[in-house]
């Protein structure tokens, strides 16, 4: 059995250092202008230099999320990016869109491609889809049990990230496109051109602009009947990730690229805590911090 | 046979608004609600239904096609496969899919049943389009927030026809939760037909229609001024969005929409006919927009060529 990795998120040069130092074995950043998290939280070409630099000598691993939607004219320079980087040493590409998953097999054939949650992955079918077309892992969401990964598990042998520390928005990760028809607005950014304002899906700049969590009336008719938040959750699955391991979990995946290395440093310190416990074959075990954690924790760019 | 020179479609849940809905103006239907497996009497979880619904359609000379769940969990594939079976048995004219792993599914254990890739399944690109036609796409409804600009360079790239939504209520995201089920008891309406109140979310000027899983736009999407240069644009499949609609809704709208593709057909001058614009307005209780078509935001309109249309958005008609 190989052993189970730990997928933090990095979105600046100290979070990385900060997530090696306390366990993660493998970090994600942003390449500015080029992911979903919009650029807070995003590295320039030079920081992710060093980055790869710092992971190396900790014999350690970096990935880029690499998670926009590339518009048929950006896609041949996302690819000369990503040219660029592996070059550099980088190892693995996490895409959010099938089309340039499947660009990135062609022309970096032995660069490792994770299906992101914003693929919307969450039965065995999807999974089996995305291991046709060459994914080395897909990445499901943490709302699924432990008895769904076992059942995809069972009929596959791609890796599976589990992303167990993650806000689940009212509307689904890449199935949301309520900010964009409340405002939309091509956005000229240096560096990448136009990108879309509002455009979740496609990310790359500013991206969304949170209309959930604006409180709105819920009205029948005229009658207005409720004055609502449109429901999300911070999903924690620190307590039951042994059930999650035992299922078949290759990879536990923490969300939050905006989150400040002070908070990045208990967070992976308490996943890491939590496999080697698992490791050591210790099934009851239970974290001693409260699973649910402090609010400000969930306030993460994905 | 020879094929009509359009297609003008639209959805139906259940076997009940089947049979109150007058299709007379539409050349097919989809069968089945995308969002949620406790919709009321979904086909998609009644095979028999299903089946006579295909059945009902295909007899009224129409084409029926088999929508699916757009975000199912592995609890759902039992139920989808056999909704596969029935579109592939009677047999359904296809599939619709907004799930790649249903779409795999379609084409591994059913290989000749058509498929037609569905809104939600995030086709932004040709890329991904052509990933899917090697999947049995034979058409496709681009992600909605392409611009008219986009999809065209899609399908041109992608030699896959587009499906283009002309009407009604955009689908603005899916939720894995029915948060409507937590007013059941405090309200005293009960699942399923709770989603069925005219339900909708406002703030300030913004408003989206809100089915409990479903969330679509508050304002119809209106492309009736633009008829002529979705034709010309080579489009030529076109949905009325209407779902959680009333049956008069469907009938009147479509038929407007018959009437209006007919008339920009035949090259002559296209005049929007004031009758048609009273049946636009009466249904649309939040207003209109376009889209994404003209890539701008969701819930503008574009513009207005008519006055009684500029009136009805609030808007000061241009002197000629």
């Amino acid at each position: 059995m190989s052993k189970v990795a730990l997928l933090a998120p990095a979105g600046s040069l100290e979070a990385a250092d900060v997530a090696f130092d306390s366990g993660a074995d493998l970090i994600y950043v942003g390449l500015k202008g080029w992911s979903r998290g919009g650029y807070r939280g995003e590295l320039t070409r030079d920081e992710f230099t060093q980055c790869l630099a710092h992971a190396k000598r900790q014999g350690k691993r970096v990935w880029l999320a690499a998670n926009i939607i590339p518009k048929p004219k950006e896609r041949a320079e996302l690819l000369r990016r990503l040219a660029d980087l592996t070059a550099s040493g980088l190892e693995g590409v996490i895409v959010n869109d099938l089309g340039f998953l499947r660009e990135v097999r062609r022309v970096f054939p032995d660069l490792f491609v994770s299906a992101s949650i914003g693929c919307g992955a969450m039965n065995l079918e999807d999974v089996r889809f995305y291991e046709a077309q060459g994914a080395g892992a897909v990445v499901l969401p943490a709302n699924l049990e432990p008895e769904e990964v076992a059942a995809i598990k069972s009929k596959t042998t791609i890796q599976v990230e589990l992303m167990a520390h993650m806000v689940e928005q009212f509307i689904q990760l890449g199935k949301c496109f309520m900010p964009s028809y409340l405002h939309f607005r091509p956005t000229d950014r240096e560096e990448v051109g136009l990108r879309l304002t509002g455009s979740v899906k496609r990310g790359g700049v500013g991206v969304c602009f949170r209309v959930c969590q604006e409180p709105w009336e819920l009205s029948d008719g005229d009658r207005v009947r409720e004055q609502l938040l449109f429901p999300s959750r911070q999903l924690s699955r620190l307590v039951d990730l042994g059930e999650f391991l035992d299922a078949g979990v290759d990879i536990v995946k923490l969300q939050g690229r905006s989150l400040p290395p002070e908070l990045i440093a208990p967070l992976v310190r308490r996943y890491r805590s939590a496999i080697a416990h698992w490791e050591n074959g210790e099934r009851d075990w239970v974290p001693p911090e409260p699973p649910v954690l402090p609010p400000m924790w969930t306030m993460v760019g994905r | 046979m020879k094929d009509p020179p359009f297609e003008l479609n639209t959805v139906l849940s259940n076997l009940k608004d089947l049979e109150g809905s007058d299709l007379t103006a539409f050349d097919a239907v989809y069968l089945g609600n995308i969002y949620c497996r406790l919709y009321e009497q979904n086909f998609l979880e009644r095979p028999d239904d299903l089946k006579q619904g295909i059945l009902r359609v295909k007899a009224a000379g129409k084409k029926a096609y088999v929508s699916t769940y757009a975000a199912p969990r592995n609890s759902f594939l039992p139920k989808l496969r056999k909704v596969l079976e029935v579109a592939h048995s009677v047999p359904a004219d296809a599939v619709e899919v907004h799930n790649l792993g249903v779409l795999r599914m379609a084409h591994e254990e059913f290989p000749d049943l058509k498929v037609h890739i569905g809104g939600m399944a995030n086709v932004y690109t040709d890329a991904g389009a052509s990933v899917l036609k090697q999947y049995g796409a034979e058409r496709v409804t681009p992600n909605y927030e392409l611009s008219l600009d986009e999809i065209r360079e899609l399908t041109r790239a992608s030699e896959l026809p587009a499906e283009i939504l002309v009407h009604g209520k955009m689908p603005l995201g899916i939720s894995d939760h029915c948060f409507l089920l937590d007013y059941e008891e405090k309200w005293g309406i009960q699942c399923p037909t709770l989603c069925q109140l005219p339900l909708f979310v406002k703030k300030d000027g913004w408003a989206m229609r809100s089915a409990g899983k479903g969330i679509m736009s508050g304002k119809d999407v209106c492309m009736l001024e633009h008829l002529p240069s979705l034709l010309d644009a080579g489009h030529r499949v076109f949905r009325i969005e209407a779902a959680y609609e009333t049956a008069v809704y469907r009938r009147e709208v479509a038929q407007v929409y018959r009437e209006a593709l007919e008339l920009a057909l035949t090259g002559e001058p296209y005049k929007i006919d004031e009758r048609w614009w009273e049946v636009i307005r009466a249904h649309a209780h939040i207003g209109l927009c376009n889209g994404f078509y003209f890539g701008r935001t969701g819930m503008d309109y574009l513009d207005a060529s008519s006055p009684a249309i500029a009136s009805f958005l609030g808007r000061e008609v241009a002197a000629d």
